[in-house]
């Protein structure tokens, strides 16, 4: 229920956003839904920069990679992005955070400086965080102040205190995450779009548009990726009619030479 | 069936010749004019001349043809050579005949590509399956950007997920071993899904992705390096190219179906019937060799997005997956992500058995 | 020349001097070529989706009857190979009633790769010059070749035969003859090389294994003349030229022979895929035992094994053997046997599963099985012509008078 809402909050904050948008195409969203939503429109003539599926409403078909993208910006390491041109779809226009974020609370009023940065109980965000002392991130070994700002909080912060830009949020999460942040660096980690050569220009997805930082454990999986609706199977063939063949899958062995064949479905 | 009332095209509106040259072969040869009597225009007369005698053969299927698109046809489009083999002038006018067809077909500005291979180049593509998690968004983003035949009966897709189930070995599964009473010949932890299982399921359609005991596999062409399929059509219609996708030249296949029969990995697929595409889901940016709408009794599959992969850009597939399960590039660049995932990771060829040397790698983190 | 066309008009002109039986038998199969012609014109014009068959179940009912024609065409062999080299005389007299048969079943042979082959109006692709044909690589070039050289050599030795008998000229050995003995050796080679079609595929492990052709050539010694028994009997009874008793004798112990072989060799199929079932036996298992709630080829199996071993065991039976009035029954049982043996027992479990491991099944539609059975009544009706004008030149019927 709690997810469903703060889809919906988010949905709602980025159709304020300054996109145009067609009335007739509903957002669909590319990467992680509630967090990647992207507005159908025609770029060109004849071309629409994404292609969604009915099914799942995620984007299935960029017809350009590019649109609403910004340069990567600079990196502290050079890698694959220093090769070919670089560029990313910006969170912090997509956050919507206001710049008031940064200095004070919604309300208008100026909350004291967190002295250090224990779990404690949080009077808001419940939307984005359902238990603040329950962090699903890390299983007890961080809490927010560890990523986020504690004064600038529409930034995110690295070990030294410096702010880290939302739209480079990799070089937060490549703080704890070395090997895969070196996997990502080197473009065999986490997804790219454009063009495949090693100097191609790419579109780089940044972390947090595949991984939900505030829920990566998704509950007993551990999996860092929410589960999602997969698209729909493929056609049966002429003379099958259902897919019972199917159902009861998984026998290495039949028993018997004179059964028919079917598996035994003991545990299934 | 696409009931288009489209009218015939007019065989006479072939290009015209440059004002100095003298037309020397009749236009269904396709040969250029000012072209001299060189072995390959001889060859091309033979051709003409004998073809026109299997003329009838070719009426016959035209003018039984129902108004589809098969009926739009120009007579050059139906003697036209294997792709491979012409010219550049009789590429250019193989071409523009189908950009032509197909803009008329679709109500849209068709280009279809010839581009060559480029040097240097040897594509390769690696899936981590590791990461899969069998949402099948790689397959239909294959469809949006390929045009397959679509519909009830004709519904086309190049790649395939399998999931693998993997079930456990539990303690009441010992007692549907074989034979029970005289010492246990096959145990029962082998009758249903234990570890892992071989067979994978086609047609799964949980609510949600990826299932607990699961994982996933997709299956495409694995472009291989010793193409069974190559190897046993009897026309050449399918071969390698320099850049390493195998191809089809979909006006040149004959449809024997023999290459469906050699593919271990069952990746090739076939039109059964005249292709349903609907004109709004049409990918105008084709190439010959890759997307350009099919006809019906001719073989397609995956090309690797020959049309986007010779552009400079990744296939449809790689930039929909949404775990980044799928690494593609220049096998012959080291600096390539596919090179990479080679170097670092486990990496294996499905069936590697068969030698057919797959340029699609499977590999685990 | 002028003989050679007074020889075609004498032919041609025998084939309406036919008794009743004989018209009524033409008219059935005439009146077959009616939902063929339907059929052939909705797969020319809505293409092969009008079949059963499916990218996971893409060689079906016509390739089957294909597979198995030429094993017909080369059983024409058993009527050749002693006559000509053991100088089987009761044999020899008919040898060109085999050359007939193998006509009429290459014809129909290539009738089924016609409605196989999707697109047959480009089938000038393969025409070596203006095509192009992928000769040595590729088995199916190995097939056209080896069919249209042993539909030119029957043609050559059948007509040659007749021809000079039609004018009472005696045969030029040295012409004839090593045509003859090139015919018996092409005739194995037809189907050892459709054999290799299928055998040569390691995406299909039920066919992938050196024994296809061995099993090709029994059962098509066994089928050939099975068929050839029957019609010679029809021919015993309906025409005045009369076959010796030993011919038949000779060409059931033929029969039985082969069929043991291609009993033993399915035999040892079954015990060897069926000791450890691998993935690879899928296709077996499936084709005997159903697999996942699919089975609809296992009543063919078992129909097809019980048909073909009560056949063997009458046949055995020197008495049953020579026994002419039950012996067309027990051929024809045979020749379905092997038929289906072929055709559900072979080229459909092959694809099954597919070599991704999809179950899936296969059953011809309407259509399809109308286009099949106008290609055998076609086929038969150029056989009953062939055969017809070719009893006439052999009674002296037909016989150039100046």
């Amino acid at each position: 229920m709690k997810k469903y809402q703060v889809a919906t909050v988010i949905w709602a904050l980025s159709m304020g956003a300054s996109q145009v948008y067609s009335e007739e195409a509903p957002p669909c969203f590319e990467s992680r839904k509630g967090a990647s939503e992207v507005a159908v429109r025609e770029v060109s003539p004849g071309l629409v920069n994404v292609k969604c599926s009915p099914d799942t409403g995620t984007v299935l078909w960029w017809g350009d990679p590019y649109d609403g993208t910004q340069p990567m910006g600079e990196m502290p390491i050079e890698a694959d992005y220093s090769k070919g041109e670089a560029v990313v779809k910006p969170r912090e226009s997509k956050l919507q955070l206001m710049p008031l974020c940064g200095v004070a609370c919604h309300n208008g009023s100026y909350p004291p400086v967190p002295k250090d940065k224990n779990p404690r109980a949080l009077a808001m965000h419940q939307d984005i965080i359902p238990d603040a002392l329950n962090l699903q991130h890390g299983n007890g070994a961080i809490w927010c102040l560890d990523c986020h700002h504690t004064e600038t909080r529409n930034k995110l912060v690295d070990n030294f205190g410096n702010e880290i830009s939302f739209n480079q949020s990799q070089q937060l999460c490549g703080k704890c995450h070395g090997p895969i942040y070196r996997d990502w660096r080197d473009g065999i980690h986490g997804k790219r779009i454009g063009e495949w050569a090693a100097d191609g220009k790419k579109r780089w997805f940044v972390c947090t548009e595949c991984h939900n930082p505030h829920d990566v454990q998704q509950g007993s999986r551990l999996s860092g990726f929410a589960q999602i609706r997969p698209e729909p199977a493929p056609m049966l063939p002429k003379g099958v009619h259902n897919t019972d063949h199917e159902q009861h899958h998984g026998a290495g062995e039949h028993k018997g030479a004179s059964e028919t064949g079917q598996a035994e479905a003991s545990t299934h | 069936m696409s009931e288009n009332n489209i009218p015939i095209v007019d065989v006479s509106d072939q290009p015209e010749p440059a004002a100095d040259c003298v037309e020397r072969w009749e236009p269904e040869s396709g040969q250029a004019c000012g072209q001299d009597a060189s072995p390959q225009s001889r060859r091309d007369f033979v051709k003409a001349a004998a073809v026109s005698t299997t003329a009838l053969m070719g009426t016959a299927a035209l003018v039984t043809g129902s108004d589809d698109a098969e009926a739009n046809t120009t007579w050059a489009e139906h003697f036209q050579g294997n792709y491979r083999l012409m010219s550049e002038e009789e590429k250019a006018q193989a071409l523009d005949r189908l950009e032509k067809r197909y803009s008329l077909e679709y109500d849209k500005d068709v280009t279809v590509d010839g581009t060559e291979a480029q040097d240097n180049v040897l594509f390769g593509y690696a899936l981590n399956i590791q990461k899969c998690t069998g949402c099948r968004r790689c397959v239909k983003a294959c469809v949006q950007e390929n045009n397959q035949s679509r519909g009830d009966e004709q519904e086309i897709e190049w790649i395939r997920v399998l999931k693998m189930e993997k079930g456990e070995f539990t303690q009441e599964k010992l007692q549907d071993g074989y034979p029970g009473d005289y010492g246990i010949q096959v145990g029962g932890n082998a009758y249903s899904a234990s570890g892992v299982v071989l067979e994978g399921e086609h047609y799964y359609q949980p609510d949600k992705v990826p299932e607990d005991d699961s994982h996933y596999m997709p299956i495409a062409c694995m472009q291989c390096e010793k193409p069974p399929c190559v190897k046993v059509c009897p026309v050449r219609t399918t071969y390698r190219e320099a850049d390493g996708p195998v191809v089809v030249d979909y006006n040149w296949c004959i449809g024997c179906r023999m290459c469906i029969g050699a593919c271990p990995y069952w990746a090739r697929r076939f039109n059964w019937g005249e292709p349903n595409l609907p004109k709004e889901e049409m990918n105008p940016k084709t190439h010959y060799l890759g997307n350009r709408p099919r006809m019906k009794g001719v073989v397609e599959k995956c090309t690797f997005c020959i049309q986007r992969t010779r552009q400079g850009r990744y296939p449809a597939c790689v930039e929909v997956c949404p775990v980044g399960a799928r690494k593609f590039g220049n096998l012959l660049d080291p600096e390539s992500e596919v090179r990479r995932v080679l170097a670092r990771k486990r990496v294996f060829r499905l069936k590697a058995e068969m030698n057919t040397y797959p340029k699609f790698f499977y590999y685990v983190d | 020349m002028k003989t050679m066309i007074q020889f075609v008009v004498d032919y041609w002109s025998y084939i309406f001097k036919g008794g009743r039986q004989y018209y009524i038998w033409l008219g059935f199969l005439a009146l077959l070529l009616v939902p063929w012609a339907y059929g052939n014109y909705m797969q020319f014009t809505q293409g092969m989706i009008v079949t059963g068959l499916t990218d996971q179940v893409s060689w079906g009912l016509y390739l089957a009857n294909f597979v198995f024609l030429v094993g017909v065409a080369a059983g024409a062999v058993t009527i050749i190979f002693p006559g000509y080299v053991y100088k089987f005389e009761p044999l020899h007299k008919v040898a060109v009633l085999g050359e007939m048969l193998a006509i009429a079943a290459v014809i129909m042979c290539i009738l089924f790769v016609l409605s196989h082959m999707a697109r047959p109006d480009r089938l000038w692709h393969m025409i070596p010059i203006i095509g192009i044909y992928n000769f040595p690589h590729s088995m199916l070039t190995w097939d056209t070749m080896v069919l249209v050289g042993y539909l030119l050599l029957n043609l050559v030795c059948g007509f040659y035969y007749l021809y000079k008998k039609y004018t009472g000229k005696p045969l030029n050995n040295k012409f004839y003859l090593p045509l003859i003995f090139i015919s018996i050796v092409w005739a194995l080679s037809i189907h050892t090389v459709t054999a290799f079609l299928i055998n040569t595929m390691p995406a299909r492990p039920m066919w992938h294994h050196g024994m296809m052709p061995i099993r090709f050539i029994s059962t098509a010694f066994a089928a050939g003349p099975a068929l050839i028994i029957v019609i010679f009997q029809i021919i015993r009874s309906n025409t005045a030229l009369w076959i010796e008793d030993k011919a038949l004798d000779m060409l059931s112990t033929i029969v039985v022979a082969c069929l043991s072989i291609g009993l033993f060799l399915t035999m040892s199929e079954v015990v060897t895929e069926l000791y450890h079932p691998t993935e690879h036996s899928g296709g077996l298992r499936y084709l005997m035992f159903g697999a996942h709630g699919l089975n609809n080829l296992v009543p063919w199996f078992w129909g097809s094994l019980i048909a073909m071993l009560s056949g063997w065991f009458l046949l055995l039976v020197p008495r049953i053997r020579k026994n002419y009035k039950v012996l067309p029954y027990i051929c024809v049982m045979i020749f379905l046997g092997i038929w289906v043996e072929k055709g559900m027992g072979l080229l459909i479990p092959g694809s099954i599963p597919t070599p991704i491991g999809e179950f899936a099944q296969y059953s011809p539609t309407l259509i399809e099985i109308a286009n099949c059975v106008g290609n055998w009544a076609l086929g038969f009706i150029i056989l009953t012509i062939l055969l017809k004008g070719a009893i006439g030149v052999l009674l002296g019927d037909v016989k150039f008078a100046k």
